[in-house]
């Protein structure tokens, strides 16, 4: 557990002055405090005496209840900031470190988890500071001044205290334990609640479509009441605290009030002296009945820190680390050599040996069946994936060598699943750079096709998209994303498959529109269509990560190979002996 | 429909901020409904903290009056109410031959055993109905969202719909306990109170005049902390938006480079919520300061006024101490409404919600006495005159007429937005429409319950959804009747088999949510396996050939050959040859049938489809096709 929140360090410390400076308050606070049972004491002692003058051991509770406020104010609000300020900078890092991490990451989490992580681990940390801080100075200075006070009254009825000690010590390590595994369950079962929930509503249509609705409402059952099961054994163990430890706390007090009653009647004490004591062993349990609740908030905090840092202990998956030599501006010829890629250390290689030149200004098309590895060739010439050095050259560099902000600013890459932002169509337009003039993304809209669909919508550039706004299909998605490519007028236009939902003849008026963009940039092209790539100026089939054929159109088609197989397929449909001859392959 | 009024109810506002500030009594009454079951389990806990207040308000009693005030004063001149207390030590002391002192001391510790015991089985019966009713509850509202309608998750993002299905509950348990808690404390209260009055009145008068002052400041700081509330749930709620879309959206951030403009604006964000949380701290931690210093006040004023009494034997000395242990009994409750303020708020805030969730009766018109379906349809599709729109106003299909005959393949064709997917999804009853619009065999399609309807018609969406799950769970859908050996079938015929046995464990092989361990064209051969295992009589694809690569392109064609044979089939595809499977082509154009008829006629008559077809086949450069 220590470990787990040490490397909570680098976030708490900077904080650390205002964490002491509150404490060091607190500390005065309850020494303020401490004096009431002792002009208590005073004053039960006089009455007991029948003398009536109350004056001075009233005002000087008045006066320490007044002194007291201030101070305990003032130290609880340094550290409950310094709990936000935590909690400020936690979400500020996690932030930052999500960005830079990828496809690996998140092949491994899901998205839920993220939030459930960013949201309630977090706060966990905060309360750790901002509750745990305060409690852990009752636990340890409340029973230091209780105690001094109490040896002042009397030495021996002070050692009363003592017998139920080692019991309430083991017993605290036991609950401790007990608490972290059962809060640890119920922050996963609550957690697995919420990714089952953003699951099925996800998939909603399908659910429902397939009839499905009565088997994913027993499904849910089954996740409900495990996160019931989970909470149920929390609250017992939690219960269980809140009755044992107040009673082997009571231990003392039996102690106190069968001792001391004693020494009152034997006179070695007064009656003031026994109350004022009654008054501050409840100060000086109080450690122990809050012992319980500060475990939990350690355990607690100490698993979320963990969730925390198992994110944070993440590399970034792209090693950002430029050469400074490289130009600035890049140019647009790219050249493979034996590039070679895998997902994992045991999986097959997705890019077998590829080896391919492409001048500045070409058009290139890329075609081959699914898991060819048509995508994930595009993503290294950017980095979306760990591309290897001495692999992948842009105008010669190592892209590598490139900052990567540099090398996806004059890069555009138009991925195959369309995706907005639930903002104004003209922020998602221009979403590498807001500050871009109307008239230019209406270009890009132009281009991509997409400018008449934004007419015909109420609020035109300025209508929201997504979830809380306006919902657009297929084709409208993918051309608003190509028109967020387009609209960078990059050297270098990589588009994956993202003619997929717009119908032939918007795709013609794309294709004429990328022609007339095209020149003096290279262009690289996935595509399914015979239709699509014969504009291009050459055309590459990938077949299991290698290249199999690359030429032109009229050369592919003279050769007589796998492209002008798919032309005739494509123009012809497909017969029963094509899907013999595939089936066998 | 005919027989049931529609109504017209403005169904956009579900996300609309709601009151949530009045204590709202409604909302706890509709509560105690999913409480109802347990309450014999919620009843004995009510019993069970009676009985440990009593045993706490009987701990301090036994301190200030037997031992105190009988023990050491043998006080003889004021008798104070003692509860039996005396009388049951003087028993002890009795039976078991121990002193007097050390009799108090059992009886102390008997007492406080079995406040423990009490407390213990108090809580547990209390969380144990809580947690069964907001099980249920919880339960309900999967199942009501569950089965609304497309109309409604067109509008409602997932994530409002999760923060219902869990955050809001979560509060709602919060608010129970809360309300446990008061129940727990406020008990105490009333025994202690009654207690004060027969010790002494005036002192108990005295005392009450705290509360309103504490009562007052607790309203100051309901005043001043109401707002300030909702201002941070919003903050919270956008930062939360905004971190979520920006992982959902992390791949187009990171080619956009756009990570240090998204970090600045989520920091603006949370700077703000910083700010909010801080003024509310400092608000909470007066409010509670000032609590606590009541507290001592108290005890000043009990001295200061019980004082000269004790010394005039208007009361006793173990009586004025007997106050002062009660003073956190009296306190404590409004302490504690005070601290639960903030909790029982939000809480009233998540009832509202999702109550308006459950209240959201939203839904396509099912039939009330739905046509019966024969063991097989034949599987004639008609349309009649068929008008349709989403929003009020912007029509999409405008008086559809056309037959699908039985077994039939009908390819449907047309721009973008021409209402191909529409069609589809009326015929799917995913939304309303008239009656006598379309008719399925003859029957009315308003006559079919849509459970019915969609168990014979197969789908194929274009945004397929995979499940966390095996391979095999993602055919069968938990259907038990799709066995392996069906799932492998149906996947084979489809050509789906293959890549799947590729994958490390095959059939079993886990899916992740968002399906990336598959290509798109993978998953749309797995949707196509999906639909066949369920075997349906009708078939639909909604353009989900469209990316697929030629050679699986061949596959599938193949696979739906087999597929459509003896089926009546609607197939929406952009790529013509896909269509050429079909019998008939029906070109649709801004939400109306443009023409209607095989290939030859259409390509013969000039219209838009040949068009559509020489724009993707015949370049100037190439001989015509045809």
């Amino acid at each position: 557990m220590i470990k787990s929140l040490r490397k909570l360090g680098r976030f708490v410390g900077r904080y650390r002055g205002r964490i002491t400076g509150g404490i060091c308050l607190f500390l005065v606070s309850r020494l303020l405090e401490a004096t009431i049972p002792l002009s208590l004491k005073v004053g039960v002692d006089r009455i007991a005496n029948g003398n009536p003058d109350l004056f001075m051991p009233v005002l000087s509770i008045v006066a320490v209840v007044i002194a007291r406020f201030i101070v305990v104010s003032w130290a609880r609000i340094a550290v409950r900031r310094a709990g936000l300020l935590v909690a400020f900078d936690l979400r500020r890092a996690l932030y930052a470190h999500l960005q830079s991490l990828g496809s690996r990451f998140f092949s491994q989490y899901t998205i839920g988890d993220m939030m459930t992580r960013a949201v309630a681990d977090i706060a966990l940390v905060q309360r750790l500071i901002s509750s745990g801080t305060i409690l852990l100075v009752i636990m340890v200075f409340a029973s230091l001044v209780a105690f001094s006070f109490m040896l002042y009254l009397s030495p021996l009825l002070t050692l009363c205290i003592l017998p139920p000690m080692p019991l309430i010590f083991f017993y605290a390590q036991r609950a401790k334990r007990e608490m972290g595994v059962a809060s640890r369950e119920v922050q996963e079962q609550l957690s697995e609640l919420g990714t089952h929930v953003q699951e099925n509503f996800a998939g909603i249509r399908t659910i429902q479509a397939m009839v499905q609705e009565q088997n994913e409402i027993a499904g849910f059952q089954r996740t409900n009441q495990a996160y019931a099961d989970a909470f149920y054994r929390q609250a017992r163990i939690n219960s269980m605290m809140d009755a044992i430890l107040p009673s082997l706390t009571a231990i003392s007090t039996i102690a106190i009030l069968g001792f001391g009653t004693h020494l009152v009647l034997t006179g070695d004490i007064s009656i003031g002296d026994l109350t004022a004591f009654l008054m501050l062993v409840s100060m000086a349990v109080q450690p122990f009945r809050v012992a319980g609740s500060l475990v939990i908030l350690f355990q607690r905090a100490a698993v979320a820190s963990d969730r925390l840092f198992d994110v944070f202990e993440r590399d970034p998956e792209i090693l950002d680390d430029p050469k400074p030599e490289v130009s600035e501006i890049i140019r647009g010829k790219i050249e493979l050599r034996n590039l070679t890629f895998a997902y994992g250390p045991n999986s097959v290689p997705v890019l077998d040996r590829l080896n391919l030149t492409i001048e500045r200004g070409e058009s290139i098309s890329i075609m081959g069946r699914v898991g060819s590895g048509k995508t994930t060739l595009l993503k290294q010439i950017v980095r979306m994936l760990d591309t290897p050095t001495g692999c992948v050259f842009v105008d010669d560099v190592d892209v590598c060598d490139f900052p990567l902000a540099q090398l996806r600013a004059q890069i555009a890459l138009v991925p195959q699943d369309p995706f907005l932002f639930g903002e104004p169509l003209r922020d998602n337009l221009t979403y590498d750079d807001p500050g871009r003039a109307i008239d230019q993304i209406w270009q890009a809209a132009e281009s991509a096709d997409f400018s008449e669909s934004i007419d015909a919508m109420p609020e035109k550039m300025r209508t929201l998209v997504g979830e809380r706004g306006v919902t657009l299909s297929g084709g409208e998605k993918q051309r608003a994303t190509l028109a967020r490519g387009l609209i960078r007028h990059a050297p270098l236009l990589l588009l994956d498959d993202c003619f997929s939902s717009v119908d032939t003849e918007t795709e013609e008026h794309i294709l004429g529109e990328l022609n007339r963009l095209r020149r003096g940039r290279t262009t690289l092209l996935v595509s399914h269509r015979v239709s699509t790539a014969r504009h291009s100026d050459r055309i590459v089939i990938l077949d299991d990560g290698r290249i199999v054929e690359i030429g032109t159109h009229n050369e592919l088609i003279r050769k007589g190979g796998i492209y002008a197989e798919l032309e005739r397929i494509q123009r012809e449909g497909a017969s029963e002996s094509d899907f013999a001859t595939i089936s066998k392959h | 429909m005919a027989d049931t009024q529609v109504e017209i109810r403005d169904y956009s506002m579900f996300d609309a901020e709601l009151s949530g500030t009045a204590m709202n009594l409604t909302l706890l009454r509709r509560l105690i409904k999913w409480l109802q079951p347990y309450r014999r389990t919620f009843a004995f806990s009510v019993v069970l903290v009676l009985i440990s207040s009593t045993l706490a308000v009987l701990l301090p009693v036994v301190m200030s009056i037997v031992i105190i005030d009988h023990i050491i004063l043998q006080e003889v001149d004021v008798q104070t109410l003692d509860l039996g207390t005396i009388e049951t030590t003087e028993w002890l002391a009795q039976q078991s031959g121990l002193s007097m002192i050390a009799a108090a001391c059992l009886l102390y510790g008997g007492l406080q055993l079995m406040w423990a015991v009490t407390g213990h089985l108090h809580r547990m019966t209390l969380v144990n109905s809580v947690i069964n009713g907001l099980r249920d509850l919880r339960q309900d509202l999967f199942e009501h969202l569950e089965t609304r309608p497309s109309s409604f998750f067109d509008r409602v993002a997932v994530g409002r719909i999760m923060t219902r299905v869990t955050n809001d509950i979560e509060a709602l348990y919060e608010l129970l306990r809360g309300l446990g808690t008061l129940i727990g404390e406020f008990v105490p209260f009333l025994v202690a109170l009654i207690i004060m009055l027969a010790v002494d009145i005036k002192m108990t008068g005295i005392f009450m005049l705290a509360i309103p002052i504490i009562a007052l400041a607790t309203y100051w700081f309901r005043q001043q902390t109401g707002s300030l509330f909702r201002l941070i749930r919003q903050s919270v709620s956008t930062m939360n938006q905004n971190l979520q879309e920006n992982l959902a959206g992390l791949q187009v951030v990171q080619l956009s480079h756009r990570e240090k403009y998204n970090h600045r604006r989520y920091d603006r964000i949370n700077s703000e919520n910083l700010k909010f949380e801080s003024r509310s701290v400092k608000l909470e931690t007066l409010y509670g300061a000032l609590n606590d210093s009541m507290v001592s006040l108290a005890i000043g004023s009990i001295l200061w006024f019980a004082g000269g009494d004790v010394i005039r034997n208007q009361i006793s000395l173990g009586g004025m101490i007997l106050f002062t242990r009660f003073i956190d009994m009296l306190f404590h409750p409004i302490v504690v409404l005070g601290q639960q303020f903030n909790v029982l708020f939000r809480a009233m805030a998540s009832g509202e919600r999702i109550f308006q969730a459950l209240d959201w009766d939203e839904k396509v018109h099912e039939p009330l006495n739905p046509a019966t379906l024969p063991k097989r349809l034949s599987g004639t599709v008609e349309f009649r005159n068929l008008d349709f729109e989403y929003d009020r106003g912007i029509p999409i299909l405008q008086n559809l007429s056309f037959t699908i005959r039985a077994g039939e393949k009908l390819a449907i064709v047309g721009p973008t937005g021409s209402g191909k997917s529409t069609i589809v999804r009326l015929l799917g009853r995913f939304y309303d429409i008239d009656d006598h619009s379309i008719f399925l065999d003859g029957i009315d399609l308003n006559q079919i319950h849509s459970h019915d309807l969609r168990q014979r018609i197969g789908v194929v969406l274009q945004d397929f959804h995979i499940f966390s799950g095996t391979v095999y769970d993602n055919i069968a859908l938990g259907d038990q009747r799709i066995e392996m050996a069906r799932a492998v079938q149906a996947a084979r015929t489809v050509n789906a088999d293959r890549f799947i046995r590729e994958l490390p464990l095959g059939y079993e092989t886990p899916l992740s949510e968002r399906g990336q361990n598959l290509s798109q064209g993978q998953r749309q051969l797995l949707a196509f396996a999906r639909v066949l295992a369920a075997d349906p009589e009708i078939l639909i694809l909604d353009e989900a050939t469209a990316s697929i690569d030629t050679e699986t392109e061949v596959l599938i064609q193949e696979g739906l050959r087999e597929l459509t044979r003896a089926r009546t089939s609607i197939l929406i595809a952009h790529r013509l040859q896909t269509i050429q499977q079909a019998d008939r082509i029906l070109v649709l154009d801004d939400g109306q049938v443009s023409e209607l008829g095989t290939h030859e006629e259409l390509v013969a008559s000039g219209g838009l489809y040949s068009t559509l077809h020489s724009l993707q086949f015949q370049d100037t450069d190439d001989p015509p096709v045809n």
